[in-house]
């Protein structure tokens, strides 16, 4: 009889086990190739806040299942690697100034506003889907903002035989930040504001080369 | 005894079919031009995921991938992720050239030319389609003990993988051809104290037939 109570308990603990521990808590990782696009002869800071560069959603729906989500890391793997192609020179900044004492040309600050997500059973193809919504914000050397706008990216993944849950929405997560590198890194030139801001950088780089050359012909030419 | 071995064959086939599963699969091809491939031309195949409601599993892209380089060995096959890695972001999901001309556009940005150029490409296979379960029916009840679990019952259910290559010349940026692939299988699951489950392959006969079928175009001429 001591055996069979042993036993009962050791299943009904189990059984309770399982059923508590029904979380999913997922770290994204995965690997975020270098865009090949034409380099803009600028210089960057980007500003990571804790709430961007630790970002970690935690499903707080009762009809939902318990989900753990950290997408902090991933993100600023992500932006530096896709920053640093795109600009000459990249420097992680916590302010408006440079921490190694070169002048920036701008300033970046991501901030993720909105994370969705989608299981399986709660999709009509039975996928996993991950929307993000953030929110780019750049400024001059001087902090002084020149735009702000907003980035949307989607990523999918079909659930697969075998595959866990975890990995499965890892997999959309990386589909979803790589979406976001290619919207950034192709529309960035793009954005009304930033275009602007190109062309009047453009302009004054001519008119300075054009001065330099004057100054050349006028005072250093007559010379040699 | 003709009749003893007849009915022996067809109860061996019935019983086969029923412990993997049946499939069957419909392949399908139109050829708009002849195909060229010399001494060290490659082909990718890629993944057209653009559908709002499906996605082309990268599983059955890799499946077809290896199996097109195992049936025909001459065929210089680039993985799926190797090339789109190397030319991001332009084969992303929302990037990617969806018509033939689009590959001109794409081709005048010069560094994007010269990294495909390097991988000596002549042919782009577009893959497009899903598996999806279209039926099911039957149930499975389980129960629990504390002298233990059994389950008992019988479900059954329907599978359907539909797939059609769009096949590309980079060189010429025309429309070569276009391969279809439609696979349809019923799996099984009887439960008696434990269930066992008898999968159709049915993504699995999609990629063979989509793969024999490719390696055909790219020979035959």
């Amino acid at each position: 009889m001591r055996v069979f109570t042993k036993i009962l308990f050791i299943k009904v603990f189990w059984v309770t086990f399982l059923l508590v521990s029904c979380k999913s808590t997922v770290e994204i990782q995965g690997y975020f190739p270098s865009p090949v696009i034409n380099q803009l002869p600028y210089s960057i800071g980007v500003i990571f806040n804790k709430e961007f560069s630790g970002y970690r959603y935690i499903e707080k729906s009762e009809k939902r299942e318990k989900w753990e989500i950290d997408v902090g890391d991933a993100q600023v793997q992500m932006l530096n690697v896709v920053l640093k192609a795109m600009f000459s020179s990249i420097e992680v900044t916590s302010d408006f100034q440079s921490t190694s004492g070169n002048t920036l040309d701008l300033f970046l600050q991501p901030n993720l506003e909105n994370f969705q997500y989608n299981v399986p059973y709660e999709t009509k193809g039975n996928m996993f889907e991950v929307w993000l919504k953030y929110n780019m914000k750049v400024y001059d050397s001087h902090g002084k903002l020149i735009a702000d706008w907003i980035l949307t990216a989607y990523g999918k993944t079909p659930s697969e035989f075998l595959k866990s849950q975890e990995a499965a929405l890892n997999d959309a997560m990386v589909i979803a930040l790589r979406d976001l590198g290619a919207g950034l890194s192709l529309k960035f030139s793009q954005v009304p504001e930033i275009n602007k801001w190109l062309k009047a950088q453009r302009k004054s780089t001519k008119a300075s080369t054009k001065i330099a050359k004057n100054n050349f012909v006028n005072e250093i030419a007559p010379r040699i | 005894m003709e009749n003893q071995t007849m009915v022996f064959t067809s109860v061996l086939i019935a019983m086969l079919c029923f412990l993997f599963g049946c499939t069957s699969v419909t392949v399908d091809q139109v050829k708009h031009q002849q195909v060229e491939l010399f001494q060290g031309d490659s082909i990718v195949v890629i993944g057209r995921r653009t559908g709002s409601d499906y996605e082309t599993e990268p599983d059955l892209i890799s499946c077809i991938g290896s199996a097109l380089s195992q049936t025909n060995t001459a065929l210089n096959v680039i993985p799926e992720s190797d090339f789109v890695d190397k030319l991001y972001p332009w084969f992303e999901a929302r990037t990617a050239p969806v018509h033939v001309r689009d590959l001109n556009r794409l081709l005048s940005y010069e560094k994007i030319s010269k990294i495909i150029d390097d991988y000596q490409l002549q042919y782009i296979v577009w893959v497009d389609g899903n598996t999806e379960k279209t039926r099911s029916s039957g149930k499975i009840s389980c129960g629990l003990s504390p002298t233990g679990g059994a389950c008992f019952g019988f479900g059954t259910w329907d599978t359907k993988s539909e797939y059609e290559a769009t096949i590309w010349d980079y060189k010429s940026r025309q429309l070569v051809g276009k391969v279809s692939s439609v696979a349809d299988g019923t799996s099984y699951m009887p439960a008696v104290i434990i269930p066992i489950p008898i999968i159709a392959p049915v993504q699995r006969h999609a990629c063979k037939t989509m793969a024999n079928q490719l390696s055909k175009f790219f020979t035959n001429n």
